[in-house]
Formats: structure tokens, sequence, C-alpha cells
């Protein structure tokens, strides 16, 4: 380090200027650099790699802030959503919801996370071709399954709900209902506005509607 | 190399992805025109003389389908229906879209043998929007278990769904025996798929309910004679309880 630092004081000033003006130490400036800059870029590589590295969060492109945005954007179904919030295609928050969706199940008595995730698979392929065929510009997986995973959310209040009392009476079917209208109508909205297909929210919301229905019949029976 | 096999992956997909775009004509519509066509799927026209037209869309008949699946899943799981070989959701599946394509094929077939004007995906959209009745009818009587309500709707909801496909078919096709086979066919299977459907997944209902509740149930006698009885039910219920959480 401190030869280092000794060099570099020696050669204080610009390299070409020094290089032209002695020649016969030409030979052993050509070493010292590549000797100096070899310890010195791996230390500077080992000091980037290690305090110029970006945090771990950022680099998973988990960003706590818009999960919370988009989840509260599922959860105000009157209000407007923001066409550019699903640009980034996160699947952080929708793996949470889905795990919570199977451990509320649990709690349930109901050990179904594998139906859990088929139907959410199956769904989401669904969903992605049938909102490829029928909008104008087309629409990645990503965005689908994220979508289709944050609304989610209002699906675990009703299992969780299930957890404590039966859903199978009058009172279990209405609030079935309105779970299953709310998900399919904050999906539909967030598709529209994303999709920007004006007019066709009804048909965006029905097939999402079913896919929820499905979700539901597992919390119900 | 690892580029070669992506971009090998990716111009499958994309040709995947191209086969896929052959049918987005049949999907744009709006919802007033859905809304409009469920409704005059279940009335029948009057005028055979000339070829009524038929909406070649596919959005509208692959939701009847779906949400047929839906109300089979849900008929099945009220019912307590137990399959052995093979899960509810793939049999629900299997038999809706089985049901769908495989009728909309045979008699897309027999058209061809009786010279109807009619092209596959205007059948498809035909019979996928006559199981409107179908979807109409399972949904009240799997909820409200009285044979006769279920054969007054099979008459009355599946009948008009029927008259209307038929009388469409008709007006496409010249000749009384051609028209007689189509049609005979057609209203044959649509009829019969509504009977299976109920009675498949409605017998195990009314046994649970015999058993279970209502007031043809005795109250427990200690007559050691009627124990038996009552005993092999509450054995088979939670066999079946039993096998169901398994």
């Amino acid at each position: 380090r401190q030869f280092e630092g000794y060099d570099y004081s020696q050669q204080s000033g610009f390299f070409p200027p020094e290089m032209m003006q002695q020649q016969q130490p030409y030979m052993g400036q050509i070493y010292q650099p590549t000797q100096t800059y070899t310890p010195t870029s791996a230390q500077s590589f080992y000091g980037s790699s290690f305090e110029d590295e970006p945090p771990l969060l950022e680099e998973l492109g988990i960003n706590f802030d818009h999960i919370w945005q988009k989840t509260l954007t599922v959860l105000h179904p009157l209000k407007v959503a923001d066409g550019s919030i699903m640009n980034e295609t996160d699947l952080a928050g929708p793996m949470v919801f889905c795990l919570a969706f199977g451990a509320t199940l649990l709690l349930a008595g109901k050990i179904q996370f594998g139906y859990v995730y088929g139907i959410s698979a199956i769904g989401c392929v669904g969903m992605f071709c049938l909102l490829n065929l029928m909008s104008m510009t087309g629409v990645s997986f990503g965005c689908v399954a994220s979508v289709l995973g944050y609304c989610l959310l209002p699906m675990i209040l009703l299992s969780t709900f299930a957890i404590v009392f039966s859903l199978q009476g009058m009172m279990g079917i209405i609030l079935t209902a309105g779970i299953i209208g709310w998900c399919s109508f904050s999906a539909s909205k967030i598709f529209i506005s994303a999709l920007a297909m004006e007019g066709q929210q009804l048909l965006v919301a029905y097939p999402c509607a079913l896919l929820y229905g499905v979700f539901a019949l597992i919390s119900v029976f | 190399q690892v580029w070669q096999a992506g971009k090998r992956q990716a111009s499958r997909a994309f040709s995947l992805y191209a086969n896929i775009d052959i049918l987005r004509p049949y999907f744009d519509v709006e919802p007033a025109q859905v809304r409009a066509r469920l409704l005059e799927s279940m009335i029948p026209v009057k005028m055979v003389n000339f070829p009524q037209k038929i909406a070649g869309e596919l959005y509208g008949p692959l939701m009847l389908v779906f949400t047929l699946v839906a109300i089979l899943l849900h008929g099945m799981k009220t019912s307590d229906t137990i399959i052995r070989e093979g899960t509810l959701m793939g049999t629900a599946i299997g038999t809706c879209f089985g049901y769908w394509l495989g009728v909309s094929s045979f008699i897309y077939f027999l058209a061809y043998l009786c010279n109807a004007q009619i092209t596959m995906v205007q059948m498809l959209s035909l019979l996928g929007y006559g199981l409107f009745g179908h979807c109409i009818t399972l949904f009240v009587t799997y909820n409200i278990h009285f044979h006769s309500l279920f054969y007054i709707f099979w008459l009355g909801v599946g009948g008009l769904s029927t008259l209307r496909m038929v009388a469409v078919l008709v007006s496409r096709t010249v000749g009384h025996t051609q028209r007689l086979i189509l049609c005979g066919t057609l209203a044959a299977l649509h009829m019969l798929f509504l009977l299976y459907l109920h009675f498949a997944y409605h017998k195990v209902v009314e046994g649970i309910l015999d058993t279970l509740e209502g007031p043809n149930m005795p109250p427990f006698q200690r007559v050691a004679r009627d124990i038996p009885v009552v005993s092999n039910a509450l054995v088979n219920t939670t066999a079946k309880a039993a096998a169901l959480t398994l």
C-alpha cells in the first residue's frame, strides 16, 4: 500500500510526459504501471464489488414502495388506476399473496397448495392468450401474472373469514359473490388502463370472475 | 451456442404466437353485442326461407363453455361427487370442451354431407351460444333440487335453445331428408347432454339429502332392527367424507 502510494506521488501529474521524458526507465515504467495497476485495480475492483454494489433489494427488483402502491390500487376498487404502474413486472408481491392464500387455507384445514399453484398457472396462461387476442397491443406474461396475483388479495380476506365461520350459508354466498366481484373488478380495471381497451371492461372482467370463482370454490368447500 | 439455442426457442415461440394470431378477428366484440347474441340464442326465428346470419365469433362461446365448467364444478362440489381416476377439474373441462368441440365437428361433418351452408367457426359459435340454455338450467337446478322443476326447465329452456339452433340450420339446408337428419341429430345430442349433466351428479345429492336431513328421516329409535339401516347410511357417508378428504 505504501509502495503504491509512493509510486503515485512519484508519478505526480500525467503519465505520458514522464514516459516521454525517460526512455530508459520506460521499460521500468511499463512494469510499474502494470505492477501497480493490477493491485490497485484488484483493490478498486474489490472496493466496487463491496461498496458500489447496489443494495440487495434493488438488485432483486423488489421495490416496496411500488408494491404498496399496487396493493392500494387493488384495495380501492373505485380509484382510477394509473396505466404505467404495470410497466415493470414484479412477481414478488404476487408470490407473497399466493403463499398467504395457501397459508390461510392451511389454517382452515385444507392442504391445497398444489391446487392454488396449478389453478393460478393455468389461469395466467389462459388470460394471457385471451388478452393477447383481445387487445391491440400485446401483453407480456409477466404483466398478466403480476396483475392477477395482486388482485388475489381480497380472496385472502375471504379465506381468512372461512377459518372462523363456515361460508356455506346464505351470508357466505353473498360474501363470496361480493369478493369475487371486487377481485375481478380491480383486475379488469388495471388491465383496461394498462392496455387501453375502453368499453371492454365487462368482457375482461368476466374471465377474471370465472378464475377467481374457482379460487373461491377452493376456499368455500 | 447458448444464443443459438435461445434464438431457436424464440422463433418457435414466435411461430406459436403467430398461430394464435389467426384467431384474433374472432375475439373483436363489444359487451353490447355479446349481450344481444346471448338473448337472441334463446329466441327461435320464424323465417326459415332464407339463410339466417350467424355471427362467427368465439369469445361468447368460449366464455359460455368456461361458465358451464364452473357450474359443473360447483355442482360436483355441492353434491360431494368423488371421481376415482382423475380430478374434478379435469372431468369438468373434459366433458364441456369435449362436447363443444366434438359435437360441433360431428355436426359440421353431417352438414358437409347434407350440403348445408355453414362453416366450422359458425358451427362452433352456434353450438356455443346454445349452451347458454344449459348454463341457466343447471345453475338453477343444481341449487334447487326438484325433479319436476328440472323437467320443466329441460323442456322449456333447453327446448328453446335447441329450437333456435334447429331453425338456423333449417334455414341453411335444402331438402327435407337432409334437414331431418341434421336437425334431428343436433336436437337429440343437445337435449341428451343436458339430461346427462343433470343426472350424473344428481343421484349423490338425493342420497345424501335423504340420509342427513329432511323430514323423511325418522328420529333415532332405540329399537335394534332400525339400527343397521341408519348405521349403514352413516358408514357410507363417513366413508365418502373420508375418501373426499384423502
